[in-house]
Order: structure tokens, then sequence, then C-alpha cells
């Protein structure tokens, strides 16, 4: 089989992992190629997904079936091995055009999680000290693989990370019947405890599979909130089920639930970087986010007695809970009204969205609007119609996350 | 733009299409307070009512550091970002945001309501944007000679944001970007940076190394199955990626 058709088999069983991002990591010592803080995308592929690495699986064989898997086990898909040369060659001649900011390896399970792994740390060995590759590495470890493995391909990488995919142990138990939630815990442990400059220096993420079981948003944010809590998580993707396989455990999709992943990914947002707890968002009662208003502005209409907010004086925490006003615009407030009152022209030079603050916010006392508009059936209507023209914010919301 | 220097209306300052010279012009304009009408570079075509104006400006090789050390680091990135840019007006609003520090000092970056810092401020974000862009849209192919080639048709004249960050990261390669645009190239060879005009290049039938082309065939393959199918989402890549990125996008050959 040639290096081409193995690329095809081997970008296309890899693909339906969302993680991307070359972000976090500032590794300078390789001879050839460094990593950028902020992470690079180099194209955006059809479905406008930012391609920032190489992400291929080393194999698609694998010994075992998860439901939801294209490659799993049951499957009669073609199947193919990179050899670690294979992959170096690949990697360093993207790198070099600019295709790319660095790999991104996966794989199936051949034989074992042990020889699987091994087959990895070899690859990538290779690449660092062979190539003297400096670009950036994200490898996902196999579940059950030695903690020996996990600190050797740790202090080659710039990311190592386990996929939770399911967010229970129930639905794991009936989508992925091989799978044991306590080998992937025991990764993310694993680098949670060890990371440093040296070991995984841009951390781990993780991935959830959405709407492939039962479970809520509550429950997923839930697991969410956790894990960024217990291992330390840069980042969790969520990943609208592809209907790739049919099962009887399996729910008969049309399309992916694209939207419930967008509203998943503007709650994970705000839990990292406004200060909002899953208990804000949902609970017991409303376990799942509104299709129609993002769920900072859905936050914001259930608390209308709490606005508006005189944006001269509120605390750095009270303005990111204003719909329209992000993390940097709130940053040049607080710096900026030391010295001089902001008005209404001013917020806009910062970058607030205004169309959707004024609800929220008074300026020196003066309120944009008519007092009596502050109903929240009246702002729904308006925000929502604003929505519905540039199609809920899907893109701009996501340009923030690669 | 607030100042009390005396100010004509038809006042027109020439620099030499340069950066320091620039910067001489509007260190010798301040030192004799001198409010320009408009600072242009020196192809400018004066309308009838304006003057232009020729003034001594001492040239000093030290200006960077000094200006430096009057500014700050910041403050001259910003500067220098805005230079970089394409807009009609950026000599005046690095006039004004170098005078107005001298009142603010190091607090003028945050006086975002003072028109020329947000100005300056909108300028630098803007080119900054586009330079991270071409730090990833920038394609490289391989020459014969196993140095590489690029060339990129950015709006602001980022080569230099853009040299500077392949210098690091390309540092074991011989390289060569050319903005097509402005005629300009930025050379990077024995582990040495330069930068030429098109008269001293002769960059006349190159070829391609022989496994150029299978890379290509390559990435283009993973372009093409990277995407999910019941994902697809025209809309969504046409604003990370709009179509003026396109023409040297070697994935984009057959959709362009
Ligand atoms: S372990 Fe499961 S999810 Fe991973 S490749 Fe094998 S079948 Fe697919």
């Amino acid at each position: 089989m040639d290096i081409m058709e193995k690329l095809t088999i081997l970008a296309d069983s890899a693909k339906y992992d969302a993680s991307c991002s070359s972000s976090g990591s500032t590794r300078t010592n390789g001879k050839f190629g460094n990593t950028a803080y902020s992470g690079i995308c180099h194209s955006f592929s059809s479905d406008g997904r930012c391609i920032s690495l190489l992400k291929i699986l080393l194999t698609n064989i694998c010994i075992f079936d998860c439901k939801y898997c294209i490659n799993r086990n049951s499957n009669n898909v073609k199947r193919a091995i990179f050899t670690p040369e294979e992959i170096c060659q690949i990697t360093i001649n993207f790198y070099k055009r600019n295709y790319i900011e660095g790999l991104f390896l996966s794989s199936g399970i051949i034989k074992s999680p042990d020889y699987t792994m091994e087959l990895m740390i070899k690859t990538i060995e290779l690449l660092r000290h062979k190539y003297h590759f400096g670009g950036y590495i994200h490898a996902k470890a196999i579940p059950g693989c030695s903690e020996y493995q996990l600190k050797k391909l740790g202090s080659l990488v710039d990311r190592l990370s386990a996929n939770i995919e399911l967010p229970s142990n129930e639905s794991l138990k009936l989508l992925a019947p091989n799978k044991e939630e306590s080998k992937v815990s025991k990764i993310m442990n694993y680098v949670k405890v060890n990371q440093n400059k040296n070991f995984t220096p841009a951390g781990q993420s993780t991935q959830m599979i959405i709407g492939a079981s039962l479970e809520t948003d509550l429950d997923i944010m839930n697991k969410s909130e956790n894990s960024y809590h217990d291992y330390k998580l840069k980042r969790v993707f969520y990943s609208a089920y592809i209907p790739v396989n049919q099962d009887k455990n399996l729910p008969i999709l049309k399309m992916p639930p694209l939207k419930r992943e967008n509203r998943l990914y503007q709650a994970d947002w705000l839990l990292r970087f406004y200060n909002f707890k899953v208990s804000d968002l949902l609970d017991k009662n409303h376990p799942n986010f509104n299709v129609l208003v993002d769920p900072k502005c859905s936050w914001a209409l259930n608390h209308l007695n709490e606005f508006p907010k005189e944006v001269n004086s509120c605390t750095y925490n009270e303005l990111l809970k204003i719909p329209g006003i992000g993390v940097t615009s709130a940053k040049r407030i607080i710096t900026s009204r030391k010295f001089f009152k902001l008005n209404f022209n001013d917020l806009k030079k910062m970058g607030v969205v205004l169309k959707r603050a004024q609800y929220f916010i008074t300026c020196n006392g003066k309120y944009n609007l008519n007092a009596t508009l502050l109903s929240s059936s009246f702002i729904e209507k308006n925000l929502f119609l604003d929505d519905a023209e540039k199609e809920i914010g899907y893109g701009k919301q996501l340009s923030l996350f690669n | 733009m607030e100042n009390n220097y005396p100010y004509l209306t038809n006042q027109v300052y020439i620099y030499d299409n340069d950066f320091i010279s620039l910067l001489s012009l509007i260190k010798t304009l301040l030192k004799n307070k001198i409010r320009p009408y408009k600072i242009e570079g020196k192809e400018y075509n004066p309308s009838l009512f304006e003057n232009i104006i020729n003034i001594k400006v001492e040239n000093n090789s030290n200006i960077l550091r000094e200006l430096k050390n009057i500014f700050g680091k910041e403050n001259m990135q910003i500067i220098y970002y805005v230079y970089s840019s394409c807009e009609n007006n950026k000599e005046l609003v690095i006039y004004y945001y170098l005078l107005n520090y001298f009142k603010f000092k190091d607090n003028l970056i945050r006086m975002r309501n003072l028109r020329c810092v947000s100005e300056a401020l909108r300028i630098k974000e803007k080119v900054a944007r586009e330079a991270h862009k071409f730090k990833g849209f920038l394609r490289f192919k391989e020459l014969k000679s196993e140095s590489l080639y690029a060339e990129i048709n950015p709006d602001n004249d980022i080569l230099f944001i853009l040299a500077k960050h392949f210098q690091k990261r390309l540092k074991e390669f011989n390289w060569v970007i050319k903005d097509v645009n402005r005629k300009t190239y930025a050379i990077y060879f024995s582990q040495k940076l330069y930068f030429a005009n098109e008269e001293k290049i002769n960059l006349k039938n190159v070829e391609f190394s022989k496994e150029e082309e299978s890379y290509e065939d390559m990435w283009k393959e993973f372009y093409n199955i990277i995407g999910i199918t019941l994902r697809k989402n025209d809309r969504c890549r046409m604003n990370f990626m709009p179509k003026k990125y396109w023409q040297y996008l070697i994935e984009m050959e057959d959709e362009r």
C-alpha cells in the first residue's frame, strides 16, 4: 500500500476527533520548528473547522468494538498502518511547507494498549530525536498502557490526553463496552500530577461525544466542570455525534446535533473565562440549554432584576455577565474608567456589542432605551431576531475557540 | 485631535518612504512644535492649495533606540504596526499618538477616548490580525536547490513581521518570501535575513524539487478528507478564510 493510500485511510478515520488546537506551548529547543503560544490555524476545512495539526491515526486496526466508531473491530473497512518513518516524512514535509503546526497522533488499538503505545513512542522519538522536530505534538494516550509509557510519551509531546468520550459510566458500558472509565481517569490524573514545562507543557484536553447517549446538557456540563477541576484540563471538546454505524444502542439521527454542540461550547467558554458555574446556567428543572438564545443572554434574561448595571462603577465580575461584553472589552473598561468616564460611544470603541449590551447597562446613569423596555419578553424577541439574522452567532463564537 | 500648536491648513510634510525617515521627520516636527496638515510619502501629488514644506531633518541612525528610550517598547511596536498598515492617514495617527504621549505618558495606551489612540490601536490590531492569518496561510514550495519559496499578497506591509516569525521557525533552511503587490522580498540565506526589491533579485527559471508535487497532492488529499460532509458549512469557512487568501492556498486550487 503506498503512502498516499495510507494517508487517505488514516486521516479519514481520525477526523472525528474535534481537537485540533496547537496552543499553550512555547517550544523553542528544536533545531527545526517551534510552537506559537496562541496556536495558528493553517487552513479551514469544508466544515469550517480550523486545521492546525496533521491529524492522523497510526493505525485504524482496532481490537475494541465501540459502537459509535468507524474503526470498530466489527466494521468491514480497509485497514492500514503507518510506519514511524512514514509519519515523520509527512509531518516534516508538511511542516516546512507551512501546511501545519505539527502532529496530532492517535491510534486504534493494535494487539494491546502497551504494544500500540510502544509504536507511538517510537514514532515520536524518531521525530524529536532523529529529525530534531520542534513543532507541536499532541498525542492521545491509549487507556490501559503502562505508567512508564505515559512518562516517556509525556516528555516528548506538548499535549497528552485521553478522551472521556461519553459523559456517564452507564453510557460507556452501553456504547463502548471494552472501555473503562477508571483507565481514562488514570491517564488524566497522571498528566495532571506530572505536568510541567518539560512534561506535556501544553497540558491536556479531552472530548465528549454529544447526542449518542441520553445525558442532558446538565449532565454533560457537570462532567466538564468536575473534569476541569479534578484534572486541570485546558479544554473540553464537544463533538456532535456523527452517525457512521447502525446499532440498536445508537440513536437514529439524520443530522449531527450541531446547535446543541454550539450551545455547549458557549457554556464551556462561560465556565472558563466568565466565572460562571454550571449551577448558574442549568438546574434540574431546566436541564437543557435554550436553542434559541445563547446561555449568557439566557442567564441575563432570568436575572433581569439585577440589571441594568452602571458600567462606570460595577465590578469586573459584573461586567463579564453583561451580554455583549467580552473578556477583552471588560478589561478595557476597567483600565480606562480610571482615567475618564465612559459614554456609549467609548464602549463601542472598546469592542462592546451595544446592540446586545444596551438592554443591560447604563452609562453615567443614562439608559440608552426607553426604561420600560427592560422586560424579558421584549429583549428576548429582539435578541432572537438579531441571532436569527446571523445564524445564532455560530461562526463568531467558534472563532474564539481555536 | 487635540493640541495647541499653530496650525496652517495647507502644510504637507514629505518623508522618504521608510520608517526611519518618518520617525526622523516626526521628531523634528515635535521638537519645533510644528503641527502638520498632512505627512505623506515622497510620491505625493499636492493639490492646488497645498504647500510642500521642506524642513531640515536631522538624520540619526540611532533614532530607533533613542525613541524607544523615550516612548517605551510597547508604544514603538504599536507605531511600527501602524506604519506597516495600508491606512491613508497612518502618518498623522503616529504623529498625534507620539504628541499625546508627552501629556499622558504611559497611561496613553488606555486613553481610548482619544481618537489617535483608538485609531492607532484599531490599526495595530488589524495589521496584527492579518500577520497572524498569514503565519498560517502562507505556503512554501520547495525548489530544486531545496530552498523554500512563498508568495503572498497581503493588504498591509507585513513582510518583516512574517520574516521574523519564520526566522525562528525555519532557521536551518534557506527561504524566500515575496510580497507580490509591493514587489519586495524577504530572503533568509545561511542563517541571515535580508530584504530586497525586485531590481536586486533574479528569480527567473526557478524549478521545483521532484518531491514537491507529491507532497502538494498529499496535502490536498488530506484537506479534502478531513472535512466532515455532514457538517459542511461554507459560510463558516468563508468567515475564517475569505476568498482573498485562496490565491496561494494549494488546497483551494480546485475550488478557486
Ligand atoms: S478504541 Fe473504540 S473508539 Fe478507539 S479506535 Fe477502537 S473502536 Fe474506535
